[in-house]
Order: C-alpha cells, then structure tokens, then sequence
C-alpha cells in the first residue's frame, strides 16, 4: 500500500507546489509583464537610437575616444570594448538593463517573503499542507521563470534591432543571470529584515551598490594603446552587473563570467533556507526591539508622524547621497593617476577638453551629482508613497477622526519631502566636498560643487509635486505611477542623450532640464520653470484633498 | 431637544453599488444607540459620513449640529471615534500611537489627568503598551483604538464594531466604561455591531439597517417581541407533551438526544416554571441572534451571498489579492 501511496503523495506534492507557483505568477502577471517589456523595449529601442545617432564606425571610435578619456562618462554607461555598433550598444545600455532586472527581482523576492509574512498571509500558507519549504521554493521558480523572460526579451530586443545573434543572446543571458543574483540577495535581505520596507530598501541599496561599484571599476580600468578598449579594474569583479559586462557580448562572447552570479545565487539560497531552519514564521535576524510606554514629548503633530515613519528611509537616502559625493573625489584622483600613461590618443583628447575649461573632477562631479538628484528624486517621491501607505493600512482614517485639518496633514508629509530632497542634496554636497578637500583639489571647483548639487533640487522636488497631485486625484495609481515617472524621467533624461532620443523625447523628462553649472556661469530657466511648475502641482494637489475622502481604494 | 446625530435621506453610491439608500438616522442626546445589521449593510459607510471622511452622495447629516464634512476638525474636538479595522503604525509602541493620537485631540493639556487616565484604561484592558504595533494581535490593536477614544473627554462617541477581537472578560470592561462615560458625564454614544447580544447590554435604543437603510428601530424592550429564544435540554425521559400545545413555543424538534424549541423572547419568563416542574437536565438558554432576527422577519428579501463570502478551500487563502498600491 505505500509503495501505491508514494507516488500520488508527490503528485499531490506537485500539484500544491503548482497552485503556489500559479498564485504568485497570477498575483504578479501584470507587474511581470510590464518589467519584461519595458527591459525588452529598452535593449530593442536603445539599438535603434543608438544606430541612427552614431551611424558608422568613424563617429562611434570619435565617441569611445572621448569616453575613455574622460573616465567619469564611463560610470553611467559601460566597459568600452571597441567601436562595433554591437559592442557600442551593449557599452552604452547593459548596465542600466542591470540595474532594472536588479530591482525587478529584489521588488519580486520581498513582495513573496517578508511582506507576506508582515501581512500575515504567509502563515496562513504555511500552516497548510504546504508548509515552509513549498513557497520558497515557488518564489524561487517563480523568479527564475521571471528571469528567463528577461533574458528572452533582452535577446529578441537586441536581434529585432538588428544585433548580431549569438551576442544578443550572451547579452540577454548577462541581463537574466544578473537578475538572478539579485533575486537570491533579495531572499536574503528578507531574512535579515523585519519590515517588507527594510528588505526592500536594503535590497535596493546592493542593486545600487553594485551600479556605482562596477562604474567605479570601470572608469578605473585599463585603456588600451587605441583609446576603444578598457579592461576593467577590481571593483568590476565584486559586482553582479560588472560579472554581465565581463561576458564581452559580441566581441568575445564568454559565458564563464555567469558561473558567478549563478555561484552567488546558490550561496544567498543556502544562506536562506539556514536561516529559515532555525526561525519561527514571523520572526526575522535583525527583530524589532521593545518600545517605549509613553511618546516622547516631540512626537506631537502630523510633521513628527511623518518623521517618525520616515526617518529611516530619509537616513538611508542621505547616505546613499553621502556616498555618492564621496567617491567624487576618490574617483576624481583615481582618474588622474591611472590611465593618462597608457593612451596617447586619449591623453591627447584629455589636454583638449581640460582647456576648454572643464576639468576631469567637474565632469565626475556633474555625473555623481547625477546620481545624487536621482536618489533625492527618489526620497521626494517617498513621501508620497508613504502617505497613500498610511491611507491603505487605514492609519490615516485614525489620524484624520482626530481634530486635524486635512490639508496640515497632507503638507506635513509633504513639507517633510521637501526637506528630504534638500538633506539628501546637502549631505552629496557634503561628501563630494570633504573628499576633493582630502584628495587635494583645487578650491575653484569646490566653489562649483554646492551650486551643482543645488541645481539638482527643483528636478527632485518634481517628483514630490506630481506624485502629490495623483495621490489627490487617482490615489490607487499613485504607487505604479510614482515609479513609473521616475524611471522615465531617468531613462529619457539621463540616459536619453546617450541613448540618441530625440530632444522633443527627452525634455519631457525633469532631469533634462537640471541647471548645468559652467565655470562661465549658469543658466538657472530650466531650474526656475521646474519650480513654478511643481508650484502649480502642489497648489492644485491641496485645493484637491479638501474635496477629497478619506482612506478609499 | 435636537437629537445629536441625525441624518435625513442619506445615500452613498460607489460606482452603481448603493452602499446607503435613504437612511434615516436619529440619535437622542445622553443615550447609547444600537446601530445593527449584517455585514455590509453600510453601518461603516454611514459611521464614515458622520465623521466626514466620507461624502455622502445626497441627503443631510448632522452631528452636534454640524455638518460632518465641511465642519469635520471642529466636530472631531467633540466626537471621538474607533474605526471598524483597527490598524496602527507598525513602528511605533501602543503606548506612543495613543499618546500621538491624544496629543493631536488637545495638544496635551491636563497632563497629569490624561496620563492617569490612560494609565487606567491600559490596566482596565489588561494591555501592554510597549509593544511595537506590528507585534500586536488584533484584539490588542482593538484595545489602542478604544484607549485611544475613551481616553478623551468627548460629546459624541462614534464605534465602529468596537468589541471585534476582544475577550469575553474585555467585553465586560468595554461595556462599563461606556456606562460610565454615559452616566458621569452624559455622552451619546453610537455603537455598530452585527451582534445582537451585544448591543442589549449597552443600549438604550436600536437601529437596525439593512442594504442601506434602517427597517427598523425603537427601544431594546420594543423589538424584544420581535426575537425569540432557543432553549434546548436533554431528552431523557422528559414528556415534552406539555410543551406542545402552548402559544409561545415554536418549532419544537428532538434531535440528537436533545430537546429544542424558540420561545418568544418577552415570554421565556413564562415557559420556565414549566421546564422547572418537568426538571429537565442540561438546561441551555440561547440569547435571540441578529441572525435569527433578520430571518424571521427580512430573510425574504435577504440579498444573495457575495462572491468573498462564500467559503473558500483552505489551499486558496494564499490566493487572495492583496489591495491595489500596497507594494512599495
């Protein structure tokens, strides 16, 4: 009889692991979807701008000349690995395609552990047949499949493009098992935090981390005698999306470089399923502690609510900030002492673009600064979300039966965004000025640095000011739209140039419009519009939550 | 006298679902009303209104004699209210949600009053205030949004199924401070529940609502005729002839070795001396539900069982979709 019974014990087995398997592709199907499609159309539209913009080999070697020579370029985009259209397009876009597989999988991986397990719905789960293992193991498949959608649409992007085949297809391999990595670093975060927000940000900061590493590498790297290759210094290597780039799609081809995310994968899954051997459901390796009896007295009033629920994201962003402006300077030194000896031509090109008055540290600055208004974008947009957080887990109805006018409510957690998007500015500002002060720079360009990190606040502010007027009007799409102004404002306005969008594409992100501040002086239109323009949002954003109710879906 | 909280042909649509459909609602100052009826029949929707955080679609409602939604951080210095799902911030202890929550109400005067007051209350309830709300079960999330609201010197109490998740013994404590808050200081209280015994204790008068509007009220001692009581005992032996033919029993019926039958709620008085004489064993005396209620006297044009309401297979939880916007 139980030789009868085994195997339709696993069938039945099988049959739960599909239902929890079909759940989550069920729950995710639209999200997926579009995550896939958008890495897909990137890699497929980022082809085509990139051969109409740069049509032959003459002008892609006069741009890879200008890239390895000023290093600071490199940390946006890639591992120069010659002037082919295929390598040029896998240069300029493989590591942003990175980052988002990055995000989709870490978003993925605490979307079906941790925050299920906050909601309470995991122990609903494992207190049924399916028990502890079950889901993990649906989350995991769950992702992979995820993954080799994304390595499929990478592919077929590229190849609908008109890139060679076999390289697109190492490329989209690149993009999925970079993904894979960070799916695996999710779990693992979840482990470690206790909140769906804590997995999620420091999740998210690894996606970063690895961003900055790798351009740190490769902006550090090697330049070849022609000025059209870099190989890649050691920071390269102690990244998931530096690991993608080393594959050399198109021009070499390798896969071995893929063994070690598929390494770490393996090791961040073991790491998991340790810990998930010794904890209870529930239970995390970094526990919440007690808390106190009675509020302190300055927990009084809907700004110190909105501090009390956002000082860690805003800690967070600082840093992330601060560290941004503090390899400006490691950077801006490591550039000067690597690479000048090994190139003729680019050192040539080098001597050009500093007599025109820009020096090597100012195009670092601008590029990290970049970054830092991104994250700052980010922290503003926060605010935001955390509002319509509070109106969906129903805080905000308890806030709001209290004598509290909507609108101090409302401009609390926003004049608290506001401040954020400063702070993270301030502290990028801060670091990139105590690291050029270490490295020894010049006091002109410190002057400089302030005014750039200033020029980065109206784009930020933007992005509090429209999420707020969606949050008033369509309030269930603030999230998805939220993001997804983000990440079209950075692809179009920082990426979009690079990219070849054409000009009318691109202003219509924030960051196109950013002030560039100049040693001869500083055009601040761009910056005085994106202010009055977030004015208006606000301004109609608090005439609209008056007429407003409160806490519906 | 005006009443407190009266609303006059309200109506709430959402979308092409009538949540209220010309409710006419009356509250007498000093008393402790009865806002019954099942799930979903707008008893949240209307609390809602009342607070101003919703807008009704048409019709008036006014409470102390202000208009909820155009007036509502005035009346919220007067009305304090539990929502019918008691969520609180994951991060902070109860005792610092309902400091802030209490701050936000008065700015903190009559500290020392407040702080015995809250004191009182956390012991009352038996709740630990230490703990970081995403630590709390629900009962005990229950208890923040109650301390929080009976803490406050208010008019109008305004709660929302405000025992769900509480103890028996809880109950009992919930139900005394509510006496006391009516007695000493002469507050109105309006108390949703779907939980008929419940509201008996505490009120002095009912509405009941159903599909958006109130099909009956009045006194507790005026709807009494309209329940009945289950008794049921054990069969041994007993000669049930006597029961049988009189007027006030209903539907008597043996089954698994016991005996039982519905009494007119207001005449049980008169079927016990009966019961005492046959000496029946295992006595059990069943308070009138809202349920039986609504059946005997509505269940003809009870609407349909929704979807989410029907019972689901244990392997299925894991399925339900979590509301839109949550992820971050």
């Amino acid at each position: 009889m139980g030789g009868a019974a085994r195997p339709r014990g696993r069938a039945l087995e099988m049959s739960r692991f599909f239902d929890l398997y079909w759940q989550r592709l069920r729950r995710d199907r639209w999200q997926l979807l579009s995550w896939v499609a958008s890495i897909g159309a990137l890699a497929f539209f980022a082809t085509t701008a990139v051969a109409s913009a740069y049509g032959d080999d003459a002008s892609r070697t006069e741009i890879l000349h200008v890239a390895t020579a000023t290093p600071a370029i490199l940390i946006l985009r890639g591992l120069v690995r010659g002037p082919a259209l295929d390598a040029f397009t896998f240069f300029q876009i493989f590591a942003f395609l990175g980052v988002l597989a990055g995000l989709m999988n870490t978003f993925l991986a605490v979307r079906h552990t941790r925050a299920e397990e906050e909601a309470g719905r995991a122990e609903l789960v494992a207190s049924t047949a399916a028990g502890r293992w079950m889901p993990l193991a649906a989350t995991v498949t769950h992702g992979l499949v995820g993954n080799v959608l994304v390595a499929a649409a990478v592919t077929f992007g590229f190849i609908a493009g008109g890139l060679d085949a076999a390289g697109s297809l190492v490329a989209g391999l690149a993009v999925g098992a970079t993904g894979l990595a960070f799916l695996t670093v999710g779990l693992l975060a979840s482990e470690f935090m206790s909140t769906s927000r804590g997995a999620n940000g420091a999740a998210a900061g690894v996606v970063v981390a690895a961003y900055l590493l790798r351009g740190f590498g490769d902006a550090t790297g090697e330049v070849s005698q022609d000025g059209l290759t870099v190989t890649a210094a050691w920071p390269s290597w102690v990244s998931p999306i530096g690991w993608g780039q080393q594959t050399f799609a198109y021009t070499g081809n390798r896969l071995w470089p893929l063994l070690l995310p598929l390494g770490l994968g393996i090791i961040c899954v073991s790491l998991t399923a340790v810990i998930m051997s010794k904890r209870d459901v529930g239970a995390s390796v970094l526990a919440g502690r007690r808390g106190r009896t009675d509020a302190r007295p300055s927990l009084r009033g809907p700004f110190a609510l909105a501090l009390r629920l956002q000082q860690g994201a805003i800690v967070s962003w600082c840093i992330g900030g601060f560290i941004a402006g503090l390899l400006t300077g490691a950077l801006g030194a490591a550039i000067q002492q690597v690479s000048i000896a090994n190139s003729s031509v680019t050192a040539i090109l080098r001597a050009m673009i500093e007599a025109q008055g820009t020096s090597m540290t100012q195009l670092v600055i601008a590029v990290l600064f970049e970054i830092g208004g991104i994250l700052a974008a980010a922290c503003g947009l926060q605010a935001v979300l955390r509002l319509r957080q509070e109106e969906v887990a129903g805080t905000a109805e308890l806030v709001l039966s209290q004598p509290l006018g909507r609108i101090r409510w409302f401009g609390s957690f926003l004049g608290l965004g506001a401040v954020s998007v400063v702070l993270v500015m301030v502290f990028a500002a801060f670091g990139a000025w105590y690291s050029l002060l270490v490295s020894g720079e010049s006091a002109v360009e410190v002057s400089n640095l302030w005014e750039t990190a200033g020029a980065q606040i109206p784009a930020a502010l933007l992005y509090l000011a429209a999420p707020a007027a969606v949050f008033v009007t369509v309030p269930r799409a603030t999230v998805p739209i939220g993001w997804a102004l983000l990440a079209l404002g950075v692809v179009l306005g920082i990426y979009g140039g690079m990219l070849g969008f054409d000009k009318s594409l691109r202003d219509l992100s924030p960051f196109t419009h950013t002030p560039v501040v100049t040693n001869t002086g500083t055009d601040w239109s761009g910056g005085f519009w994106m202010l009055g323009i977030g004015a208006a949002l606000v301004t109609f954003a608090f005439l609209a939550v008056r007429r407003r109710e409160v806490g519906t879906v | 006298m005006d009443p407190v909280i009266q609303t006059v042909d309200l109506h709430k649509n959402f979308g092409r679902v009538k949540a209220l459909d010309g409710l006419d609602l009356e509250v007498t100052a000093g008393q402790v009303h009865g806002f019954l009826g099942p799930n979903g029949a707008g008893k949240s929707t209307t609390l809602r209104i009342l607070l101003g955080l919703a807008r009704a679609s048409s019709g008036a409602a006014r409470v102390l004699g202000l208009h909820p939604w155009t007036d509502a951080v005035e009346l919220h210095r007067r009305v304090a209210s539990v929502p019918g799902d008691v969520s609180i911030w994951p991060n902070l202890s109860g005792g610092e949600a309902i400091d802030f929550l209490s701050r936000l109400r008065d700015g903190g005067a009559d500290r020392a009053g407040y702080r015995r007051n809250k004191e009182r209350l956390c012991q009352l309830f038996d709740f630990d205030p230490t703990k970081k709300g995403r630590a709390y079960s629900k009962g005990n999330r229950q208890k923040v949004a109650l301390i929080a609201a009976l803490v406050a010197d208010c008019e109008v109490y305004l709660l929302d199924e405000p025992t769900s998740g509480l103890d028996p013994l809880m109950e009992a404590v919930f139900t005394r401070e509510i006496r006391r808050l009516v007695s000493e200081k002469g507050a109105t209280v309006l108390l949703s529940s779907h939980i008929l015994s419940e509201v008996e204790q505490l009120a002095d008068s009912v509405s009941i609502i159903r599909a958006g509007r109130i099909v009956d009220g009045g006194t507790l001692d005026s709807l009494r005729h309209l329940t009945r009581t289950g008794i049921s005992f054990a069969q041994d032996q007993v000669d049930v002839q006597a029961l049988q033919g009189l007027s006030q029993v209903h539907d008597l019926t043996v089954a698994a070795g016991r005996i039982k039958f519905n009494a007119d709620s207001d005449r049980v008085h008169e079927v016990l001396p009966i019961l005492g004489r046959l000496g029946v064993q295992g006595l059990l005396v069943a308070p009138p539900s809202l349920e039986e209620l609504f059946l005997r006297h509505y269940g003809d044009a009870l609407p349909p069982q929704s979807e989410e309401a029907k019972p689901d297979g244990g392997t299925h939880h894991g399925r339900s979709r979590p509301p839109a916007g949550t992820g971050a």
